[in-house]
């Protein structure tokens, strides 16, 4: 840890750390490692702004005064000078209020049920895999419909509901909607969500909804029922590098007729996004399944959903 | 699995501190005392396995495959497998590979090491090597530390309280007064264990396990068959640092492993009669038990609240009162469960070793036939 290669690499980081947050966790190190003096070290897990996660050194006075939720910012500090004087600063997390902020009296939610989501760039065959899933596994699983505002299309199946704008809006502050985005578009603006009531009437069914998500519907979701409910499915294209798998996909969306090109070139620009998001956002994902084989992934994740199905 | 693999003979060194003896010492008596409980010579070894973590740190020493081939009359072909504190578990399913594949027929699994020669700072510091380098460690973590973290969430969600959580501790050190090769015989009321000098809040220095120097030794074989089979072997991992982890107070890496070693197994959990878990702090205890399926999440604490739990729980004395030289945990968990599997008549036995805050985990169920 003391050699400076790996000193100079953290520092990279540096930019990513240098975030608000909230605590995670923490916990004060009687026994700090060697370079870090005798006083204890106060460390915190902290969830950033961006939903990554950073460890750091917590500023406060007393362990007394820190508490898991409590807001931080970032701050350099010198956290050790090396016997041949290095000087090595890091991010640490200073309490936004010298009390801690009164918590949100949060409940934890009660795990309400599992979802399961699917998550990948457009044309890797999401719908279709939700399509085959909702037929094979009838009796255990249930689409949930996508309230959208845009227009219906040639192609359509019956996965959309149309609304308007205003209605969307409406339904949104209401928080009736609980995940929504706005896919960017040149032609529109075009947003999509996923209604609570429509997700509790399928669990009241004693099935499993089966939602198709990307970067912030799944984050929604998340947030909204708790990690833990989330089953969630990465679908990547085959291919060995990101190019492949792009043209892969552009050969896809191509091929099934459904868009127009300037469509397809935006729906590209997004999976760039999309696939991105795999590196970024590990920890949302339990699976992550190639989709060159529709057969194999289909059996994989009838493996899985029927395992929780089981539970 | 693919064959029929017997363990045919298992020993070990009592883990504590050994000033007098060196890391060869070590591995050289396990090795005897695992030749000694199998009906077969060291001529008929015809592979060697060495687990280990940190003895370049600790000892200076690299290249412990031919360090213990070197033990035996004709020098069988040897390798080194390093997996943190999972090494032991790896090395047996390294083992178990190279049996299925008929690459060998009886393998010798020695896990060493050798801890207390050096600073309790610079142990510490070799430890950290299972954690994230460059995400976890540069802010001055230790393991204790990234524990602390795991205690803290997992008490704030789950409301556990710092006099439940003293149990776990106060049970293995009970269990270990009955086992001759554990570092510490000594009862310790539940009270007490709060009240040890604090190390990373909330857990204090009786909820860790300790720095000790320790061998243990299985022999598998194909060919020698014994009353006692390995009916699974399992390995998982997950991201090495916490900070990639959706969550905290439970580890996938054990759940994936103990669904795969079930499988494997073809067995129901409820089959298994006695655990050994790696507690290398109590709450990964409390985890563990969660992540294996014994217990509901949050309520992992209550089997250590009864007598008598069923399966039992690290009846050895676990990592905590056993002592921890972390490479041979692995192969020791496997030692000792065989050896409960012929005291209780019973037929299945199950051990899960992990290494670093569950990276790496390592499940072997264990099958005894004369029931």
């Amino acid at each position: 840890m003391s050699n400076p290669s790996v000193v100079h690499r953290a520092k990279s980081a540096r930019k990513q750390k240098m975030q608000e947050g909230t605590i995670v966790s923490f916990t004060t190190v009687r026994h700090p490692p060697a370079g870090f003096g005798t006083n204890p070290l106060r460390i915190g897990l902290i969830a950033l702004e961006d939903g990554s996660q950073a460890m750091g050194q917590l500023i406060a006075p007393a362990h007394e005064d820190i508490q898991i939720g409590s807001k931080v910012r970032p701050r350099m500090k010198l956290l050790r000078v090396q016997k041949n004087g290095l000087r090595i600063y890091d991010t640490a997390y200073e309490l936004c209020a010298a009390k801690p902020v009164v918590q949100e009296q949060k409940v934890e939610r009660e795990f309400p049920g599992y979802i399961v989501a699917l998550y990948g760039p457009s044309g890797v065959g999401k719908s279709t895999v939700c399509t085959l899933m909702t037929k094979v596994l009838v009796e255990y699983v249930e689409n949930v419909p996508i309230l959208t505002t845009r227009a219906k299309k040639k192609g359509d199946a019956d996965e959309y509901h149309y609304t308007t704008a205003a209605e969307f809006t409406r339904l949104r502050k209401d928080k009736k909607i609980i995940a929504a985005t706005q896919i960017p578009s040149r032609s529109e603006k075009r947003w999509y969500g996923y209604r609570e009531e429509d997700i509790q009437a399928i669990w009241n069914k004693g099935k499993i909804p089966i939602v198709i998500t990307e970067q912030h519907l799944l984050q929604n979701l998340s947030s909204y029922y708790g990690r833990r409910s989330i089953l969630s499915f990465g679908l990547l294209p085959p291919g060995k590098s990101r190019r492949a798998m792009l043209s892969q996909l552009l050969h896809r969306l191509r091929s099934r007729g459904r868009d127009t090109e300037k469509h397809i070139q935006d729906r590209m620009k997004n999976a760039e996004h999309d696939l991105d998001f795999f590196e970024k956002r590990k920890e949302l994902f339990d699976h992550i399944l190639v989709n060159e084989d529709l057969d194999a992934v289909m059996e994989t994740l009838k493996g899985h959903v029927l395992g929780v199905e089981r539970t | 699995m693919n064959k029929d693999i017997f363990l045919i003979g298992s020993g070990q060194t009592r883990f504590g501190e050994w000033w007098e003896k060196s890391l060869r010492d070590l591995a050289g008596e396990a090795v005897e005392a695992a030749l000694k409980d199998a009906p077969c010579t060291s001529l008929d070894i015809d592979m060697v396995i060495v687990a280990n973590m940190i003895a370049e740190r600790t000892n200076g020493q690299a290249h412990l495959g031919a360090l213990v081939s070197s033990l035996f009359p004709h020098n069988p072909p040897a390798l080194r497998v390093e997996s943190a504190c999972a090494s032991g578990a790896v090395a047996l399913h390294t083992a178990c590979g190279l049996l299925e594949s008929g690459r060998a027929q009886t393998i010798v699994v020695v896990g060493v090491e050798k801890m207390t020669d050096v600073s309790t700072e610079e142990v510490a510091d070799a430890l950290m090597g299972a954690a994230d380098s460059e995400k976890d460690a540069p802010c001055g973590l230790t393991f204790p530390g990234i524990f602390g973290l795991i205690a803290k969430r997992y008490m704030h969600e789950y409301h556990l309280t710092r006099e439940r959580l003293n149990h776990v501790s106060s049970a293995h050190h009970r269990n270990a007064l009955h086992n001759p090769f554990a570092q510490f015989r000594k009862e310790i009321p539940a009270e007490h264990i709060s009240q040890s000098p604090a190390v990373a809040d909330p857990l204090c220095m009786l909820d860790c396990s300790p720095v000790s120097d320790g061998a243990a030794a299985c022999i598998l074989s194909t060919v020698k068959e014994s009353d006692i089979k390995i009916a699974a072997s399992q390995l998982a991992s997950d991201a090495v640092s916490l900070t990639e982890r959706a969550t905290i107070t439970s580890f996938p890496a054990t759940k994936r492993a103990m669904e795969k070693a079930l499988a494997e197994a073809d067995i129901d959990r409820k089959s298994v009669s006695h655990l050994e878990i790696h507690d290398c702090f109590s709450i990964a205890a409390v985890i563990n038990v969660e992540d294996l399926g014994f217990a509901e999440p949050g309520k992992g604490v209550e089997l250590y609240e009864q007598a008598d739990p069923v399966p039992s729980i690290n009846a050895s004395g676990g990592l905590k009162a056993c002592g921890h030289p972390v490479a041979a945990t692995g192969i020791k968990q496997v030692t000792d469960m065989a050896k409960q599997l012929r005291t209780s008549g019973s037929r299945f036995g199950l051990t899960q070793n992990f290494g670093g805050a569950c990276a790496s985990c390592g499940i072997h169920i264990l099958e005894h036939t004369h029931v």
